[in-house]
């Protein structure tokens, strides 16, 4: 019971990250149709501006501040400088596009720092335990759920009350009858890139707590769990992407605790067991969870 | 208040409209009528700015708006209510009038929504279901609803009428009138010719993308050459 | 497909790849001759890429479904090839605990080359049946997880593959000869796959998922038939390149990997083989130059390629999303210059269409709104029947029903004694019904005559008790035999339609239906349709249905038009009959309350 209870935390602290990621995900998707394969370098983006705002002398409790500014604004960027260039081409193309953002920023980091890891020093009390009825927990566990379901909240109430969220959600639906309510098109989308690089931000805040290190592909491997749960969920569903982040969370930890009480020796076989099953779902069910109608219509 | 000047545009290889010009006078009803596939859509969506003449111009208020930006135009005070309405299904009637009214201030915002639960009652009891479960004439009282909303001076309707049961053509129709009563100035694509024409006071007849006949909304409806003219034996 | 027609094939095929080869071959040889032997192990790499980024094309560029998990197939040849291909004593100490009795197996290179590519395809052909049937982002992302399955498995199965540290020893080929020989098949079988029908068919499904199927291409097939290729040639490369370098390890083929041999293909256009060959030589090059460009001092400095590979990408994607290429190919070019019309030839029998088709008391639902409410419409054989109707009177849904592309609630489909109620939209098209689309539906890359042949090559196979009508005979009927070697996309509107028409036509089916093939045209090309229509109709021996709002092309091509409004039949007639109906009249123009 114990162990159950114990692993199902430790999945919802690592399904709540994919959560975060896979939301801006669905996001950008909702907006241009986009399957962003960069996403996961605003992660790198922002732990090197902590390492960066560290070297300087810089304050753990203004680094959540720095990494999300840093993700909006690379997250803008990126819409400024790449995509909105091949807005109106094929998912094909914009894919692509995104991957070749995703090589650049690895090469960019490894020239500009290092290829190789920098460390930075981390808050004291983040792997303090404390223990309720038996079960022992981390700060960052509570930290980790704690800050996703704000955020996941503050995410709920901007789409659902801001005139703002309505546009996006509006754009995401009919992108032309947007346009002729008087959205103006850059603007959303510049608007939906921003809110992503802020969810991807938070996620690289809990992230970098747990491990406090800048490396040029660590956003690479958060990256693709978070797709696939985008995936999972139905893309362009905004419920989708949580539920897919953590049921891919849970999965994780899941199969890695139990797998071995199933078959001796298959622990070492837990990604791919998952990655089966994640296939075998793909083929009952391609358009995820929850399937979104108009995501189809281009 | 509308001058379209002898604009071609085309969809790829197709060219959807050829040198149509249309213009609509302050304070007026305009109808435009033709078959299928004859470019009157195509002639809205290039005056709202979702499409780009390939030649020719559009003018609003004398000012050059050809090929301008959707959003600017609803700031300069023209809305379209587009053909099959395209609501945002998952949005519920009130965040789609919010949507619509972005182009305002919040107070401004307000006193419209107000102003419009008022004018479309049906609307008032359904406020918050997603505009994806309002049966045919709900939704289309939406779509006009939802394009007063930036209060505009010209308010461009595709169809306003398509797929509604005949009573609720009435209530469409009971709809324009008393928005030109307030002094609206209307341009309205329309299947039901004779009756637009009759509600028009001028109109325009296109066939195969081109203005094939225009004259008082009465003329036209009184030509008894009309269905001819309509289904293309005349030519 | 006759014998010599295939003959005819396989030499162009081998004849392309041979010149494609030559001139990789010159240009290697000037930069192996001015520098020293380790520039041989840089065309020793660019040789296995070559193969693996064929393979790639043959599935990406035929079918345009992206894979990032053709490197996971690589791994599994590249260890298959470790497996059989290390002498036993050494295989003995490196894999002690190895399972299926393969501790005593050792072939020779061929034999390994055999293991290898035949296991692979047959892990690959199960996987394939998971990727070709999804649709969307599924395969993509099925790929994907197959890529980390493969991955998993290697670095853990230690029994077979020894885990982190990989395998060495496997007895090595000298020098670049055999990844010459591989490299050159690998072309000769990605030429060949284009030129096969099945491939013709694959590139369709590329073209438009929609419009394949409705002429009879089944999605499924056509792409199984591509990934299994495709995975086969994959496997080439993966074993050659593990007994180049005499060892294999996890490290080998990894997402990074697969990133690589995708920009080759996208860099170069992945359309055609000439494509994946520019890539694979610009990006192999380039990635060696600034391989260099980083100070080898300090290792720091050591990864300029990835700028070089994410640059390469994005610039193709801003500039040419198609690559560099797009659809040049030297293969293409030599099929356009070697055409020769074949001997016109009765193919089958001639049998005029005997079958009726009827659609009746049809019912559909959207959700709460009746599109269809009871109606329907019959055509006899060699019959022309008008279906038309104001806007949103439910014409392009009972065409959508009868062609399988929507389920009625209610009603049947005949034609004859066969009933099509709920049939595919592949079994609708074989079974006889060819169809156009309203908003134009061409293979938009291909040119004029490939799109017609296209179609041709589907009524060989599965529909031979009708004579198969000659390509370049419909293309005259629509007056398109000047435009015939032009890309379909580049006509202009009218000549699109007709296209489209006399696409349809190939198929050699009983009964054409066409959705608005006037919409938008001229009142002159209008009246050149109905000859068009009319003539084509005439050398299949087929009934003509068709949808259209312009009255006057109507009565003159229909012998009985049917009026739809609101869903059900409204009037039906000769055409004379129906323009003296009012209530016609009254449909078009709305009720003059």
């Amino acid at each position: 019971m114990t162990k159950l209870l114990q692993s199902l935390v430790d999945g919802l602290g690592v399904g709540s990250t994919y959560a975060l990621l896979a939301l801006g995900i669905t996001l950008i998707f909702g907006v241009m149709h986009l399957v962003n394969f960069a996403h996961g370098e605003l992660i790198t983006v922002g732990a090197y501006a902590s390492y960066f705002f560290f070297l300087h002398g810089g304050s753990w409790w203004w680094m959540p501040v720095i990494i999300i500014a840093s993700a909006v604004l690379a997250s803008v960027l990126t819409e400024l400088v790449a995509f909105r260039w091949v807005r109106t081409a094929s998912p094909f193309t914009l894919l692509l596009t995104s991957f070749a953002l995703e090589r650049l920023s690895h090469a960019l980091w490894q020239i500009l720092v290092s290829p190789k890891q920098r460390a930075f020093p981390k808050p004291s009390w983040v792997f303090n335990q404390f223990k309720i009825a038996d079960i022992s927990f981390e700060v960052m566990d509570v930290v980790t759920i704690a800050v996703t379901a704000m955020t996941l909240l503050l995410t709920a109430v901007v789409f659902k009350r801001t005139l703002f969220g309505i546009s996006v959600r509006g754009a995401a639906e009919d992108f032309d009858a947007a346009r002729l309510m008087g959205v103006r098109a850059n603007r959303v989308i510049s608007g939906a890139f921003a809110f992503a690089g802020a969810l991807a931000g938070v996620a690289a805040c809990l992230i970098v707590m747990r491990s406090p290190a800048a490396e040029p592909s660590m956003g690479s491997d958060w990256l693709l769990k978070a797709v696939i749960a985008a995936v999972i969920g139905g893309l362009g569903s905004f419920t989708g992407a949580v539920v897919g982040g953590l049921v891919l969370g849970l999965l994780d930890t899941l199969s890695r605790v139990y797998l071995p009480d199933l078959a001796e020796g298959w622990d070492k076989f837990s990604t791919a067991v998952v990655f089966m099953l994640i296939a075998a779902f793909f083929v009952i069910r391609p358009e995820g969870v929850f399937k979104v109608a108009h995501a189809e219509r281009v | 208040m509308l001058e379209v000047d002898r604009i071609t545009t085309r969809y790829g290889a197709i060219t959807a409209l050829h040198d149509a010009s249309v213009s609509v006078n302050a304070g007026e009803l305009v109808a435009i009528v033709g078959p299928n596939g004859a470019g009157k859509t195509t002639l809205l969506n290039t005056v709202a700015g979702l499409l780009r003449p390939a030649t020719g111009s559009v003018r609003f208020d004398g000012n050059d708006i050809t090929g301008a930006e959707p959003a600017r135009l609803v700031r300069a005070g023209l809305a379209l209510v587009p053909e099959h309405r395209r609501l945002f299904n998952d949005l519920t009637v009130e965040e789609n009038l919010r949507l619509a009214g972005c182009t305002t201030k919040a107070h401004e915002r307000r006193q419209r929504l107000d102003e419009a639960s008022e004018l479309f009652p049906v609307l008032r009891d359904k406020w918050t279901t997603s505009a994806g479960y309002l049966s045919g004439g709900e939704a289309q009282q939406l779509a006009i609803a939802r394009a007063l909303m930036s209060n505009p001076r010209l308010l461009l309707l595709d169809e306003p009428t398509l797929g509604l049961a005949p009573t609720l053509v009435d209530v469409v129709f009971d709809l324009l009138v008393r928005l030109r009563e307030q002094g609206r100035t209307m341009l309205v694509v329309e299947q039901n010719a004779t009756r637009a024409l009759r509600l028009a006071d001028r109109g325009y007849l296109l066939r195969s993308g081109r203005v094939v006949t225009t004259g008082t909304g009465a003329e036209l409806a009184a030509d008894s050459g009309l269905f001819d003219s309509f289904i293309g034996t005349a030519s | 497909m006759n014998a010599r027609a295939g003959l005819v094939r396989i030499t162009r095929s081998m004849l392309a790849s041979a010149v494609l080869i030559a001139i990789v071959a010159a240009m290697a040889t000037a930069y192996t001759r001015t520098g020293g032997a380790s520039r041989q192990s840089l065309i020793a790499e660019m040789l296995s890429n070559f193969i693996l980024v064929l393979g790639m094309q043959v599935f990406i560029g035929n079918t345009g479904v992206l894979s990032f998990g053709h490197m996971a197939f690589a791994h599994i040849a590249a260890y298959a090839t470790a497996i059989v291909g290390i002498p036993l004593v050494t295989k003995a100490k490196a894999l002690p605990d190895i399972p299926f009795g393969l501790s005593d197996v050792y072939y020779g290179p061929l034999g390994v080359t055999a293991f290898a590519v035949l296991a692979t395809m047959i892990a690959g052909a199960i996987f394939g049946i998971a990727v070709c049937r999804a649709r969307g982002l599924a395969p993509t992302m099925i790929t994907l997880a197959t890529l980390f399955v493969v991955e998993q498995v290697v670095k853990n199965w230690k029994e077979l593959t020894r885990g982190a540290g990989g395998l060495s020893g496997i007895s090595r080929l000298e020098g670049n000869t055999w990844l010459w020989v591989g490299a050159f098949l690998a072309l000769v079988i990605a030429h060949v796959f284009q030129e096969t029908r099945i491939g013709r068919f694959a590139i369709a499904t590329r073209e438009d998922e929609l419009a394949a199927p409705a002429l009879g291409i089944r999605l499924f097939t056509a792409r199984y038939a591509a990934w299994v290729v495709s995975i086969g040639l994959i496997a080439l490369g993966g074993s050659l390149r593990a007994q180049h370098l005499g060892s294999v390890n996890p490290k080998q083929f990894t997402l990074d990997s697969s990133i690589l041999i995708l920009v080759m293909l996208v860099v170069g256009g992945m359309r055609t083989v000439s494509g994946a060959v520019l890539g694979t030589v610009l990006i192999t090059a380039g990635n060696e130059l600034f391989r260099q460009l980083g100070d080898p001092q300090r290792l720091d400095i050591e990864r300029f390629p990835d700028l070089f590979l994410g640059g390469a990408m994005l610039l193709a994607m801003l500039l040419r999303s198609g690559g560099l290429l797009g659809d040049r190919d030297l293969a293409g070019w030599m099929r356009r210059r070697m055409y020769r019309p074949p001997p016109t030839q009765a193919v089958g029998e001639r049998v005029a269409a005997t079958n009726a088709l009827a659609a009746s008391n049809i019912e559909v639902h959207f959700g709460g709104f009746v599109a269809l409410d009871g109606a329907g419409v019959a055509v006899r054989p060699g019959e022309i029947v008008g279906l038309i109707g104001p806007n949103g009177a439910g014409k392009t849904t009972l065409f959508n029903v009868i062609t399988g592309l929507v389920n009625e609630q209610g009603g049947t489909v005949m034609l004859g004694e066969r009933d099509l109620s709920s049939s595919t939209p592949v079994d609708v098209a074989r079974a006889g019904l060819a169809r156009t689309f309203q908003n134009l539906r061409l293979f938009k890359n291909l040119s004029v005559r490939e799109n017609v042949s296209l179609t041709s090559l589907v009524a060989g196979r599965h529909r031979r008790d009708r004579q198969r009508p000659d390509a370049d005979a419909l293309l005259a009927d629509a007056g398109l035999s000047e435009w015939a070697d032009r890309r379909a996309a580049t006509l202009d509107y009218g000549n699109q339609r007709r296209l489209e028409l006399a696409r349809a036509a190939a198929l050699a089916p009983e009964f054409l239906l066409l959705d608005e093939p006037t919409s938008g045209m001229s009142d002159q090309e209008t009246l050149a349709m109905v000859e068009s229509v009319r003539a084509v109709a005439a050398r299949i021996g087929a009934g003509v249905l068709v949808i259209d709002h312009d009255l006057a092309f109507i009565t003159r091509i229909s012998d009985h038009i049917v009026v739809l409004n609101e869903g059900r039949v409204l009037a039906e007639g000769t055409p004379t009959q129906i323009r003296a109906n009012p209530l016609v009249a009254e449909a078009y123009l709305g009720t003059s309350a």
